[in-house]
Formats: structure tokens, sequence, C-alpha cells
């Protein structure tokens, strides 16, 4: 006979509050099998696990019961506690009087007492069937891939590399340093985004355990955590990468109908058809973006060249110009590039995030070039960018680069463009908007008050207005940045902008309310900078239903638990970090990635990872292999395999997560759930139907 | 003069004046004339929940003059009698978390409105009084104080012909004798 142990949680007062203990006790001293009911304040702690351990030591109990929580939570505590005192820990058994009792009924005292004792009586039903399981162990391969080369992808990349962990980075464009790469200053400390990048990028491609592929994409992902197998898609750069040594040769050949806008600089300058994405890409090759290219020589990739009349083959521009002949066209190449296979045990996603388009708006006559997206304005302030960090109006640009083009011929030529004298910034834009993204985006008022400053304390003669819905600056040393800029005079403004008119001379109207006056205020500006919100990337809901893991409402990235597993997946040995989760600033996406980092290693290191045994397995002499379990299975667990002549349901061990479908939906009852088999689970209903009375 | 404040403030316009017509900011002047921490306010609101002058319905208190004069009004502002109602009980000193002292703001924009000759004719009796007797308030019920055997003027500077003298000497040193308001002889 079982020799069940009741061991009743106070939880403080979180259950005591709602539900009779000494009642509740009373009830369950009378249950079959029972031999021993206690009671504590909080049987999780370590007096209250004790008192469970000497029952099991003295051989008074065989069989544990709690009444406490929720085992989401502390059900490994208390089996733990089982196993250290000598018990199978599969002879435990949870009840929650807590959340689904005691909080759920805490105006009903007598019904939620009633409801306590039926929930106890169950979970003694079932307790007397258990049986006893042991712990599986599955083999890890410790390689892991990193999805994403922007500053959290690499921090995840480095700190497992350097622990000495074989890391593939795979990265989308075709140099890492993501949106990073594209700011001119980084807040807090003003540090130079180029100059504490920069090198991390180079220790990436230097570091002998990292094996960096770029313009690449994961194209499908299978397997279970210490064996997943991930199909890479290196896509075409139509430039022999063994070859190109990033001379830059190229870049200027590059026909003017063959220019499309820079994504580096978003948009407000062009760049070839051939390009290499900014000058410290890391690797620094170029590639061909086929949709670009005119094919000025009139041939493809392995065509014939054309002759011309002395017999002389006519080259592409960028061809001629190649001093190593990695541009050459005389091979083939396969538009869709090349397919690998990685075999990895842990994937972190860091793919980042991109800003809102400001087309979305109308309000703000997003037509005009005068209305830019703040990450515009850092390329604009960036040394980096189309003007070399020259504040000019973006409208005049084209003025500039034409003019650059011609000093750089040597000829003389006069810059004739205009400075910006009043710049607007409009905060909440697509953010915290029930039209677009109700969160807000995080970064947004520490970027334009950092902007602000820099511009302010650059050029003091500038008008700058800011308008705020609210100011967010929570952040260590943020603060700092508003007040800064309020004594620099930046004119910082309760209420949002609802309307930028365009006007003749390319300057802006822009309406705005001042909350703290009460009154509508205008501002003829120069340059209207808008804090387009950050939002999720628009391929990260395709990858992450090819990762099998979820998107939270808003549209990045779910994390399995906000506050316990920030950088955890619902599904096992999947990491997340950076703004694929959610917007965040820099020092929080580096956290989050060495986080990711140290909970693969975690995972990993050990090279081996216990299993659960509450999984399915099937009777194969009930199996009549009729199939219905195959489809249903979510994680694709189960195939038909022929068995001494006949098929027969298979369940792969490691794949299982033991969600019962099968087991309930077998005509036959040829699938078992360990841990929550059919006796076991009708012995709690049974108890539940009969108002507490254990048969 | 501008007549009040408008209802839709052109702040480019507003900018351009402060720059044309003052050559600085009006915050920088109202920070020489003693608010030298106006630029630190962050709206909070905090001095125009305790201010009388709030309470009883003034339109430019504290929290609502800072904002406009951080904006740069300041011709608009030249009518309005609030700074000179502001009873410098001080208790929005005490209460600003950015230690702005929102009732030095009120005493300077009183000193702005001085320069600019835009004082209410109470304000220029109180001055006048105040040279005269050492009272800015104006000592009336001598006859009272006759009657129930009290000296006709009370034993302060009024009476103390030293005290008032020197009184008399400090006003002379400040910018209100130069901008000849009052008589001083």
């Amino acid at each position: 006979m079982p020799k069940v142990g009741v061991y009743i949680c106070h939880c403080g007062e979180n259950i005591a509050g709602a539900v009779n203990i000494e009642e509740v006790k009373k009830f369950a001293e009378k249950l079959p099998d029972v031999v021993v009911v206690r009671d504590y304040l909080f049987m999780c702690s370590d007096p209250g696990q004790e008192l469970i351990k000497e029952d099991i030591r003295k051989g008074l109990v065989d069989r544990v019961v709690v009444a406490a929580c929720t085992p989401r939570t502390h059900e490994p505590i208390f089996r733990r506690a089982c196993e250290e005192a000598g018990l199978n820990k599969y002879f435990f058994e949870m009840v929650n009087i807590r959340d689904q009792c005691s909080w759920a009924h805490w105006h009903e005292k007598e019904k939620a007492t009633e409801k306590a004792k039926q929930l106890i009586a169950a979970g003694v039903a079932k307790a007397r069937l258990l049986e006893p399981l042991e712990d599986r162990y599955v083999e890890l391969n410790k390689d892991v891939l990193v999805i994403g080369g922007g500053i959290a992808g690499i921090f995840a990349s480095l700190d497992l590399a350097n622990a000495g962990f074989k890391v593939y980075l795979v990265e989308k464009s075709p140099s890492i340093g993501g949106n990073m790469a594209k700011l001119d200053k980084t807040f807090p400390t003003n540090d130079c985004s180029a100059c504490i990048l920069t090198p991390l990028m180079v220790e990436v491609a230097n570091h002998p355990n990292i094996e960096l592929i770029t313009y690449a994409e994961v194209e499908s992902v299978e397997g279970t955590v210490g064996n997943f197998r991930v199909k890479v898609r290196k896509k075409q750069t139509y430039v022999d990468w063994n070859k190109c040594t990033g001379c830059g040769a190229c870049l200027n050949v590059c026909p003017p109908k063959a220019r499309v806008p820079d994504e580096f600089n978003e948009g407000l300058s062009l760049r070839g058809a051939i390009y290499i994405p900014f000058p410290q890409a890391v690797p620094k090759k170029a590639v061909i973006d086929p949709e670009a290219c005119v094919s000025c020589s009139g041939r493809w990739f392995g065509e014939e060249p054309r002759k011309t009349k002395d017999g002389k083959p006519i080259l592409a521009p960028c061809e001629r110009v190649c001093p190593t002949g990695a541009c050459s066209r005389d091979e083939p190449r396969d538009p869709n590039g090349e397919l690998i296979e990685l075999n990895v045990g842990a994937i972190i996603v860091a793919t980042g995030y991109r800003v809102m388009d400001k087309k979305n708006f109308k309000e703000f006559s997003p037509d005009s070039p005068n209305v830019i997206t703040a990450l515009q304005m850092e390329r604009l302030i960036s040394a980096t960018g189309p003007t070399e960090g020259k504040l000019i109006v973006p409208s005049d640009i084209p003025k500039y680069l034409e003019w650059k083009k011609r000093v750089e011929k040597g000829q003389e030529a006069e810059l004739d463009v205009r400075k910006p004298k009043v710049i607007t910034f409009v905060s909440c834009v697509g953010s915290r908007d029930e039209r677009y993204h109700t969160y807000c985006s995080k970064v947004c008022c520490m970027y334009m008050l950092k902007q602000a400053m820099l511009l302010k304390e650059k050029y003091p003669d500038l008008d700058i207005y800011i308008f705020f819905i609210d100011v967010r600056t929570p952040g260590k040393d943020f603060d700092e940045y508003y007040m800064r800029c309020r004594q620099l005079g930046v004119k910082i403004i309760k209420g949002k902008v609802g309307g930028v008119q365009r006007l003749p001379d390319e300057r802006l109207l822009v309406r705005g309310f001042d909350a703290d006056l009460g009154k509508p205020v205008e501002v003829v500006s120069d340059i209207v900078v808008l804090a387009t919100a950050i939002e999720p990337n628009l391929d990260l809901r395709d990858l992450a239903r090819k990762l099998g893991i979820n998107i939270g409402a808003e549209g990045f990235l779910k994390e399995r638990h906000t506050k316990l597993y920030p950088v955890d997946t619902m599904t096992e040995g999947i990491f997340i970090c950076g703004c694929a989760q959610g917007p965040k600033d820099i020092p929080d996406s580096v956290a989050q990635a060495k986080a990711a980092a140290a909970s693969a290693m975690s995972l990993l290191a050990p090279g081996k990872m216990k299993v659960e045994p509450l999984i399915s397995e099937v009777n194969e002499e009930k199996c009549t292999g009729c199939g219905i379990c195959v489809p249903l299975c979510p994680y694709g667990a189960i195939e038909l395999v022929e068995k001494n002549g006949r098929r027969v349901s298979h369940i792969n061990e490691a794949k299982c997560k033991g969600c019962g479908v099968c087991t309930a939906a077998c005509p036959s009852k040829a699938i078992t759930l360990h841990g929550f088999t059919f006796e076991q689970v009708l012995a709690q209903i049974r108890t539940l139907a009969k108002g507490g009375v254990v048969e | 003069m501008i007549e009040g404040v408008p209802s839709v403030l052109n702040l480019t316009e507003i900018a351009e004046r402060e720059k044309e017509e003052f050559g600085k900011r009006v915050y920088e002047v109202i920070k020489e004339l003693g608010a030298e921490r106006i630029t630190f306010c962050m709206q909070c609101g905090a001095c125009a929940s305790i201010c009388p002058l709030a309470r009883v319905g003034f339109e430019w208190f504290n929290k609502k003059l800072i904002k406009a004069l951080l904006l740069g009004l300041k011709e608009e502002l030249l009518d309005d009698p609030t700074p000179w109602a502001c009873v410098a009980c001080n208790r929005c000193t005490e209460v600003c978390p950015r230690d702005v002292s929102p009732f030095e703001v009120m005493f300077a924009m009183r000193r702005l409105m001085v320069e600019e000759f835009a004082i209410p004719t109470l304000a220029i009796e109180a001055l006048r009084s105040l040279y005269e007797h050492g009272h800015a308030v104006y000592m009336t019920g001598r006859e009272a104080r006759k009657k129930v055997g009290l000296p006709e003027k009370p034993p302060s500077t009024d009476s103390d012909e030293k005290a008032l003298e020197d009184l008399r000497k400090i006003l002379k040193e400040t910018k209100l004798a130069s901008l000849g308001l009052i008589p001083m002889e």
C-alpha cells in the first residue's frame, strides 16, 4: 500500500487568506492511504522542504502531494527535495490551490476551502497510482548558430567563441554591423558608433572560433535542442569573394542608370549596382545587386562577350577596372546562390529591427525631402554620411553630391546649399499609436535629445524644437541628456505634432500644441525629424515559423517568460536577444546578447542534457497503425514504421514534448503518456466528479 | 505694444524677434535678472499646485510664466498683472525638484517689467510710498493711532529719520533711480 504524505502550503496569506487550512487538513487526514498531513507558512522554503524530506527519510511516506502554488515554477523544487531524500522524484504530485483556487475565489472563502479539499483529494487519488520514472540524457552538439550580425549578434558570437564554442554567424546583408553601424554617436556618453563598433566587427572576422557567413539567410531548421540541422542559403554575390580585395575600384564606374537608393545612407544618396555597403564593412567585399545591374556590356554572367570591330571583347566597366578579376563575367553564376547545411546544438536569434517608413504618415508631408526619419538624421550628421557630416537641408544633397563630383574631378565649383536654421523633432511617430504600434519604441526620446544636443552644441544659433507626448529617459546617465538640452535652450514642448505642411521653398510649417500654455503653436522648419517607430523586420514572422518560436502581439519574438526567462523561447535551445525581441537601446541589446550567450553556454557546456521522462510511448501490440496520431503531433515526433511485418507508430523520444495530443486521440488507447496515464488521470476526474471521494 | 498672448503662437516669429530685437534669448535676459536656473525647469507643475496666484485664477502663474519665457514670449506678457500679485510666500521654491526657484522668475519678470516701464499704477504708488515712508503699503489709520494714545507714525523706518535716510540712500543706488519712475530728490 502506498503511504501518501500531504503537505499544505499557506503561501503567506496567498492561500491561507481564502482557504481554511485547518479544515482542509482534517479532511485530507481521512483520505485513503494518507498517512501524514502537514501545513507550513512557506512550504518551498528550506524548513518547509525539510518537513517533506524528514518524513521520506524516516520512511513515513513514499508518495508526496504538495498543495501549494503552480507547478510551472515550483514543481522542480519539490521534485528535487524528494530526490534528495532518496525518493524517486516522479512519486510527487503537485496540487495548485493558489492560482486556481484561493486567488480565483478570494471573496468566497467557504467555497474556496471546499474546492481546495476536492483538488487535494484528486491529487491524492493520482498519487496512489504514480509510477517511478527515470530521467534520460541526450547528447548535445556544442556548436552554436547566431542569426544576425548587428551589435547583439556580434556580442553573442564573441562571448561564445571566447568561451571555446564554435559559432556560425549568419548575416543577411553583405556586411555585419547592423543598424548600429549607421549611427553617428551613441547614447549614453556619446561614443562615436564606428569607433566602438568597428573593432568588434574585425574581431568577429578574425576569431578562430567564428565562421562568418554574410549575405546569407536561414532557409530551414530541423531537429531539436542539441541537434539542429539548419539549411542556410548563401546569396549570389556575383563577385568572386576569394579574389575581391575590397579596393573599391568598381564602385565609381557603375553607371548612373544603375544607381539605386543607398541602404546604408537610408536612401539619402545613391549607390551603384555593384557596391560595398560602407567603407568599414566586414568583410569588405563587393556584391552586385542583380535587380539594379543594367549589364552595360550587354552580357550577363557566363554569356559570350560582344566584340569590338577589331575582335576585342567588350567588358563591363566593373569587370574592366577590377585589378584581381573578381568581377569577371566569364563564368555563369547560379542566381540561387549556394545552399549549405549546418549542425548546431543551439541557436541565438539576433535579427534586429527596422525603422518605420515615413511614407505611412501622410499628415507629416512625407514626400518632402526635408521630412526625414531620425535614422536619416544620423546619416546626415555622420562623417561617413552623404555629406561627410556637413549639416545641410536634405533637399540640397543632390546639389552637394554634384559639387563633390566636380571638385574630385579637379573642376572649379561653388557650393550653393542651404544650411538649416530651424529643426523640429516629432516624437512617437507610429509608436504609442493604436493605428500602428501600441508599444513605446523606448529609444526615440533619447536619440532625439542626443541629436538635439549634438546639433545645438555644434551650431548654437540653430533653433531646435522637440515635440513630445512624454519625455522618457529611464536609464543610467540618461536624464542628464534631457536636462542638458533644456540648458542649451532646446525648446521642448509637451504636445504631439498634428500636421506638417510643405511650403513652396521646401521649408515646412509644423503645427503643434503646447499643453503647458494650452495654445496651438506653429514653427517654420528647415528640417522635420520624425522619430518613427522601431518595428519588427518584415521577414521576422517567417523566420520564427522556420524556427518554431513564437511571435508576440506586437510582432516581435516572444520570450519564454518576461522576467525569469527573458532570452529563452518556448523552444528549448533557441535563444533571442536584441531588438528582435522588442525595442531596446544598445546597452540593453548587449546585455541581452551576453545573457543569450551565457544561456546557450550553460545549456551546451555539459555536452549532454537531461530530458524529463514525461513523454508518450506506443504499445506496439495494441497499435493498429492507423496513423491518426502522426499529423496531430505538433512537434513532428511521430512516424509510422515497419515492425515485424506490420505498420506501427513510433515516437521520437528526443522530439516528444509530452503534450498528450496523441494519447488522447489514439482510438485503441495504445499510447501512454508517462506521468499522466489513463488510470492516473481518470482517478483524478472520478474523485472530482464524486465531490472529493477517493475510491 | 502687443495686446496679450495671441491664440496661436508662431514660434518662428517669436524666435526671430528674440534674435533681432534683443540680440539674445528672453530666457537669457531673465537669467541675468536673477532667475539663474530657469532653464532647469521641466514643467512638472509642482510650483503651480501650491501657488496662491494659480489658485485664485491669475493667468500667468509660475509654471506658465516660465514656459512662456522659455519659448521667447515677452512683449505679450508685459501687461499682465500676475508678477505684481506674487506674495513671495516662496512655497514654490521649497517644492521645486529642479531648484529653479520659480519665485525668482516672478521677481525677475517684475524687474524686466520695470525696465520696460510696464508697471501698474498701484505698483508705482507702492514704490513711491517705499521711498517716502519705508513701507510699500501706505500706512493708514494715523487718526486712530492718535485716538488710542499711540504715536502717529509706527516705531518703524517711517518714524526713524536715520533709517529712512539710509533706505533712500540704498534706493538711489538701485536701478529704480535711473529709471526716474518716482521722484527721488
